[in-house]
């Protein structure tokens, strides 16, 4: 079995620091890693980077995490990144990472994903430049998580996005935002890898459960949907 | 064109304090419904700190001074879950 561990949508800034550090110390007794969903920080600048480094910095588990859209709002990704990966947390961006965990080896591949909407009701890559532009985003952006996720070598394969792949877990947003809380290409990306789960964050008003049209979970682990520090999955009972 | 003296129409008013409460730099929430009520506007939602309720409050107040305003913001929980999921 392998335990991991999840949450998205903390927005650091130093008047949040040390809320979540009581809960994240009793993780090594309850997870095998880390997964932060995006959305780390409120405006995406090199010193809420270091907040977050510092309120999930050296937790005695791996952390892995993809970016959301508010850490991109100063244009500062690279510091962000850095300051990241300085404390030992992994940053995936159409990458993906294997991890050795005593139940076995835990894939995780992630990407921050992007809007367009969902099978049916979504964008085209169609007419202005502008709009050509926004659904080409997020085709390159699914396109990238499907790669990460058909490569990686492991026992158990996670989807890690900011984005919504799929409408369910955005049940309670206003129906007319959905094209901006994820796309369906994110979860045609998941299908088309033994992925087993799928987490993501970004929508603050949505639910926890779904499932892909390709039948694998999702979880939106957002952390005004959860309502706690993080929540906890054990999965791959199977695994030998 | 219809004129109105006494300021713009309701929506366009909510449509502002929605924007504000994401494109304020001292607000970043994209977390917040405003929602129009028989007693004035109501914010709901909820965020990482008191702190920051109360600048919402602030922000808010000091843009849209004429506005009734009431709050229901929450801060978020952080304490660690009581149970697990399990996923077979």
């Amino acid at each position: 079995m392998i335990r991991i561990a999840a949450v998205g949508d903390v927005h650091l800034d130093a008047d949040v620091l040390g809320r979540f550090r009581p809960a994240l110390e009793e993780l090594p007794d309850c997870a095998d890693v880390l997964l932060l969903a995006g959305d780390l920080t409120r405006h995406g600048t090199e010193a809420e980077a270091r907040c977050v480094a510092q309120e999930f910095g050296g937790l005695g588990v791996p952390v892995v995490t993809v970016l959301g859209n508010h850490d991109h709002q100063c244009d500062q990704v690279p510091q962000v990144v850095k300051v990241l990966e300085d404390a030992g947390i992994t940053v995936l961006e159409g990458t993906g990472t294997v991890l050795e965990c005593p139940g076995g080896r835990l894939g995780v591949a992630g990407v921050k994903g992007f809007g367009g909407g969902f099978a049916g009701r979504c964008a085209s890559d169609f007419g202005e430049p502008e709009m050509k532009s926004f659904v080409r985003t997020s085709n390159e952006s699914a396109a990238a998580l499907g790669e990460a996720l058909r490569g990686l070598d492991c026992d158990l394969l996670v989807a890690l996005t900011h984005y919504a792949p799929v409408p369910d877990t955005l049940a309670g947003e206003p129906l007319e935002i959905y094209p901006f809380l994820g796309s369906y290409q994110l979860g045609q990306a998941i299908d088309s890898a033994p992925t087993a789960l799928a987490l993501h964050g970004h929508a603050h008003a949505g639910t926890e459960r779904g499932v892909t049209p390709g039948g694998v979970r999702v979880r939106n682990v957002a952390h005004p949907v959860i309502k706690q520090a993080y929540s906890v999955f054990h999965l791959g009972d199977q695994i030998d | 064109m219809t004129e109105h003296s006494a300021g713009p129409p309701d929506e366009y008013v909510e449509a502002a304090i929605q924007r504000l409460l994401t494109e304020d730099p001292d607000v970043a929430e994209q977390g917040i419904t405003v929602a129009r009520r028989e007693r004035g506007l109501v914010l709901t939602g909820e965020v990482e700190s008191p702190q920051r309720r109360a600048e919402i409050l602030r922000r808010v107040a000091e843009r849209f001074p004429d506005e009734a305003i009431t709050s229901d913001i929450g801060v978020i929980r952080a304490q660690a879950p009581a149970q697990v999921e399990e996923l077979p």
